[in-house]
């Protein structure tokens, strides 16, 4: 998949930029503030119909204008043209994949697999766990249309479920515990469903980390990624174990009106040569890691899906030192289509040109080449 | 803008209808004012019959013209096997397919915490009584596929149970005379995992 051309429409701070791209590296230049990063932001928005970073299409709109729109031509066997058209009036979002109006958000995901890494990034290593289940989350959705519906599925039984764990408590209604049992049971079907993914998805993810983790750091580390469910259960029977643990939990969640058992409060651990990173990485460690992150994101998602995502890096080399942000360099000539985002290009004279890169520098809404 | 008041307020009617938008209700509404006196009358008499003519069913509670309704009074369907659907559109569905011969019990919605919705909301005592007077040895569940229904399937599940020999729910896959390639991937998803041994 290969994004040939792109045309932004009072989005952010473009007014009406028009971009056409190198189908292997892209660098996008500019000072603060010239809209390298809105540039990535679009992509984003053409391949999954959603912002990677702002929760409302309203934000994005440039100032005094009533909507934005993007178009982008992809080439992969044939031509796909996409257009996202936003109405801040109506605040109704139009998606239309060759000119045919696409309404439901579940035909694009994945349909145009997509790797981003961007600053934001350090909450995956160094923030909540839910953060760390929001990427999980968001690989194997892509791979996976039914693993999308099951986390759907899953997050309303939540909702349901802890609405009548409040009934419960407020004493509105005391026959409601075989009530209870059902939606126990409906937590438990779909949260196993949901387990049995992510466990055989961080079985096989890990492989991906190692390797681009070796590329990246040579070969002295290693790399651990643990996937810990059900309160770090250990054993084979999941079934049995959730409903031990809902029996076990079951008056403190009446007592509170929450979920206490589930995927929903599961962690990812990541660990290097089996220390904590969360604990004890340094700063350099915890970039290092999630720049791999995406490398193997990118290249799990290759393998099972059979298509080459595109790879969009954000400020990428600010933080790294000249050793890593070479061999990084290096490792970009293995990816597809690539898009990186920097302020000047001294940060660049280490890497070996090559003429299928493009250059593009972004100038108070100017676009120049080379 | 100025409409005529009779116009506006059939406009406004018309729109209240599920499915039916603002455009829609004016076009129908100009059709209706076009149309012979006597086509409206039928219209509007089959509308109110509709509300007057029709009740629900004190057995199943499904749409009936007098206390029982068609498939209830029916001797020749077979009593012991019962179907629980949502709504009583679902019975339509289902009798169109001329492959059951069961009898019906339309609970009329599914369970919603978040909506209010309780058991007692829905036809599940009058269901249960209904296993003291008749004789059922196999109850068919077969609910919507979305969370609410799977979990209100659970639930019926679990009430049932003791009750009869067989308790089942209607199987999740591929639409028949569908090609396989058109299905989306998750019913493909479901319909692997639960597929039949020949």
């Amino acid at each position: 998949m290969i994004l040939s051309s792109l045309n932004l429409k009072n989005f952010r701070s473009h007014k009406d930029t028009n971009l056409k791209f190198s189908d292997k590296l892209n660098f996008i230049i500019g000072g603060n503030g010239q809209g390298k990063t809105t540039v990535l932001e679009s992509i984003y928005y053409l391949c999954t119909t959603k912002s990677n970073c702002s929760k409302s299409d309203l934000e994005v709109v440039s100032f005094n204008e009533t909507g934005f729109e993007l178009n982008g031509i992809f080439n992969d066997l044939t031509e796909s043209k996409i257009r996202i058209y936003y109405s801040a009036l109506e605040n109704k979002k139009y998606y239309y994949r060759d000119s045919k109006l696409i309404s439901r958000s579940a035909d694009i995901i994945g349909k145009f697999p997509i790797v981003i890494l961007t600053p934001s990034d350090h909450s995956i290593t160094q923030g909540a766990p839910s953060e760390r289940r929001k990427f999980i989350d968001s690989i194997i959705s892509q791979a996976s249309e039914n693993y999308l519906r099951t986390i759907i599925d899953y997050g309303r039984t939540l909702r349901q479920r802890s609405s009548l764990l409040f009934q419960i408590k407020d004493n509105r209604n005391k026959n409601i515990f075989s009530e209870l049992d059902a939606w126990t049971e409906k937590l438990v079907e779909s949260g196993l469903i949901i387990i049995n993914y992510r466990k055989n998805f961080a079985a096989d993810f890990i492989k991906f980390i190692v390797a681009s983790y070796k590329i990246i750091m040579g070969e002295t580390e290693v790399p651990t990624l643990r996937y810990s469910f059900l309160e770090n259960y250990g054993g084979s029977d999941f079934k049995v174990e959730f409903f031990r643990l809902l029996d076990l939990k079951r008056n403190e969640e009446l007592r509170r009106s929450t979920n206490l058992v589930g995927p929903h409060r599961d962690e990812i651990l990541f660990e290097i040569n089996n220390m904590s990173l969360k604990t004890y990485g340094s700063q350099g460690q915890h970039k290092t890691f999630q720049v791999v992150l995406r490398f193997a994101e990118f290249f799990y998602l290759k393998e099972v899906m059979g298509v080459v995502p595109l790879f969009l890096l954000d400020d990428i080399f600010g933080e790294l030192d000249t050793k890593r942000s070479l061999k990084i360099s290096e490792y970009l000539r293995e990816l597809g289509q690539t898009f990186i985002t920097m302020t000047d290009l001294t940060n660049l004279s280490f890497m070996k040109k090559n003429d299928n890169d493009k250059y593009i520098t972004l100038n108070s809404g100017a676009v120049a080449y080379g | 803008m100025q409409i005529a008041e009779p116009l506006l307020r059939a406009i406004e009617e018309l729109s209240k209808l599920p499915g039916i938008g603002r455009k829609t209700a004016q076009r129908l509404a100009l059709h209706v004012l076009k149309s012979k006196d006597e086509d409206v009358s039928k219209l509007v008499n089959s509308l109110l019959e509709l509300k007057t003519k029709l009740h629900y069913c004190s057995k199943c509670f499904n749409l009936a013209e007098g206390d029982l309704c068609e498939i209830c009074m029916n001797t020749k369907r077979d009593q012991k096997l019962i179907c629980i659907v949502e709504e009583a559109s679902d019975v339509i569905a289902i009798e169109k397919t001329n492959e059951y011969n069961g009898i019906y019990h339309v609970i009329g919605g599914t369970l919603s915490p978040l909506s209010g919705i309780g058991p007692e909301d829905l036809k599940i005592k009058e269901l249960l009584k209904r296993f003291e007077n008749e004789t059922i040895e196999e109850v068919i569940l077969a609910l919507n596929a979305d969370t609410e229904g799977e979990a209100t399937s659970l639930y019926l599940a679990r009430l049932v149970k003791p009750l009869v020999t067989r308790v089942t729910r209607i199987a999740r896959g591929l639409p028949i005379g569908g090609d396989l390639e058109f299905a989306d991937e998750a019913t493909i998803g479901r319909a692997m995992l639960s597929r039949n041994l020949l």
